[in-house]
């Protein structure tokens, strides 16, 4: 485990993870930061076509006032 | 005790997290599990807070349309694991109506996703039989992990409804893997002694004594014993599925404390049984009592096994130090059980009664106080007897001048005459000269 690897899965979970974790290799630390990496990114990434697609069904009487408190 | 934390479990809800399946952690496997819990717990708080800002104005847009609305988009537009995100930040009143309006299917799919703690109002609220119906089918599908995040968050009503529909199966499963461990009380409070009777026959039927044992390890001391007893009831076959379970996985540390739990009679009946009298069972017991401090319960069984199987336990006591059988007198002092002590140094070869006599001719007054009563009460003069008998000269004379101090003339009469009884001269002449 090198301290870059542990760097970098630090920085994507915002603290220093676990010490258990440091008896892991670089690639399996790698492979997890990677995991949680681009779990984050589909999430905000569903998350912003499903506000897209809702803006569709609500009806347009509402979709302004909504819109102005989802985008400001 | 078995862990509180089982690596499989921390690794299927840290694989969920992260939208990956468990095989893809499976380098986790050698880490603590606690650190893979706490490990989750940090990766709860990023996924639950990533888009925060964007989720808590798609929670507060909410409020301006219709519930219907909001459960058509939620279903349509967001999906189960997008909605998991939202529930919490909802308000809890309009959680539930909109809950209301959602297909069960989909109300499943979001349960898996959902971070009970981050919800635990709404979860509260949902009527007790949409929580039946989603717990219906969380159990069909096999998401007990799920279900087991749901326990410590449910109402009364809505824990035995939910109870209701899954199998007693599904429900040791279940209770395996319950997040919040000091729900299981709860839970098997709720359950009517038939069902537990039941749920324990499955036990060993579906092979599932590990879970249940785990069960018993997290319950209360008078659930414990209630749970004891309700086994102890069972044909000798749901018995000997959970010996040969404890046996294969080690597990003695979880039954002992259950003996000690239970009635009197159901010892009995437990110590009776024959699966537990082989050698291989007996020493895997005394190790566990051994490993982790479990002499009280042990001393409790001994005098209720057959003497074939207390001479077994006997001759796997004759390896025992100092330093173990000074544990066994002070559990025996401290839980009162001088008599099975006593009875089972008789059973022991010479050299460690040899070295139990020393240390109960050194305990401390308090101590020797309350074995003398134990004595006199249990009619046990020969058995102390034979162990005094065992003293050198110096330390037989010193051990008598104590026992006529602390125990007096009578008890010492009737000493001096179970040791005459068993020829033993220099005992009977040093409590004489005493």
């Amino acid at each position: 485990m090198s301290a870059t690897a542990i760097r970098d899965l630090e920085a994507e979970l915002g603290g220093r993870p676990p010490a258990g974790l440091e008896a892991l290799t670089d690639a399996q630390l790698s492979s997890f930061t990677d995991a949680l990496h681009d779990a984050k990114l589909r999430q905000s990434e569903a998350l912003r076509s499903a506000v897209e697609e809702a803006l569709e069904i609500v009806p347009r009487l509402v979709r302004g006032p909504v819109r102005k408190i989802l985008f400001g | 005790m078995t862990s509180l934390l089982n690596v499989d479990v921390e690794i299927i809800k840290l694989a969920r997290l992260v939208d990956r399946e468990p095989k893809d952690l499976e380098h986790l496997r050698g880490v603590d599990p606690q650190d893979i819990r706490d490990l989750r717990e940090q990766v709860t708080v990023v996924m639950f807070d990533a888009d925060r800002q964007m989720l808590q104005r798609v929670a507060s847009a909410t409020k301006l349309i219709p519930t219907k609305l909001a459960a058509l988009i939620g279903e349509r537009a967001f999906g189960p694991l997008l909605c998991a995100r939202l529930t919490g930040l909802l308000e809890p009143s309009r959680a539930v109506d909109i809950a209301a309006r959602l297909p069960t299917p989909f109300l499943t799919d979001l349960a898996i996703e959902l971070d009970p703690r981050r919800a635990s109002r709404v979860i509260a609220e949902i009527p007790p039989q949409q929580i039946a119906e989603i717990t219906k089918l969380l159990a069909e599908r096999g998401e007990h992990i799920a279900m087991g995040g749901f326990v410590g968050h449910l109402s009364e009503a809505a824990l035995r409804a939910a109870i209701a529909v899954v199998s007693d199966e599904a429900l040791l499963r279940t209770a395996y893997v319950i997040e919040s461990k000091g729900s299981i009380g709860a839970l098997v409070a709720t359950l009517p002694t038939e069902r537990l009777e039941a749920i324990i026959a499955t036990a060993t039927a579906a092979e599932l004594w590990i879970e249940a044992l785990d069960v018993l390890g997290h319950v209360s001391e008078r659930q414990r014993g209630q749970l004891g007893d309700i086994a102890a009831g069972q044909a000798d076959e749901v018995l000997d599925g959970m010996v040969r379970a404890a046996q294969r996985e080690l597990l003695w540390d979880d039954v002992l404390p259950v003996t000690r739990a239970m009635s009197a009679e159901s010892r009995a009946r437990f110590a009776a049984l024959k699966s537990i009298h082989t050698r291989p069972v007996l020493a895997s017991i005394v190790d566990a009592a051994s490993r982790h401090s479990l002499w009280p319960e042990l001393l409790q069984l001994l005098p209720l096994l057959p003497a074939a199987a207390r001479r077994r336990v006997a001759a796997l006591g004759t390896g025992f130090g100092r330093p173990v059988l000074q544990q066994i007198v002070g559990a025996a002092h401290q839980q009162g059980l001088w008599g099975p002590l006593l009875q089972f140094a008789a059973e022991l070869e010479r050299r460690t009664q040899v070295l139990i006599a020393k240390l109960l001719a050194a305990v401390a007054d308090d101590v020797l106080d309350a074995m003398l009563d134990a004595v006199w009460e249990e009619r046990l003069e020969p058995e102390l007897a034979h162990l005094a008998s065992l003293l050198t000269s110096d330390e037989m004379r010193s051990f008598s001048e104590r026992l006529v101090a602390r125990g007096g003339e009578e008890f010492v009469a009737a000493l001096r005459e179970a040791a005459e009884a068993r020829e033993l001269a220099d005992l009977s002449e040093a409590l004489a000269a005493a």
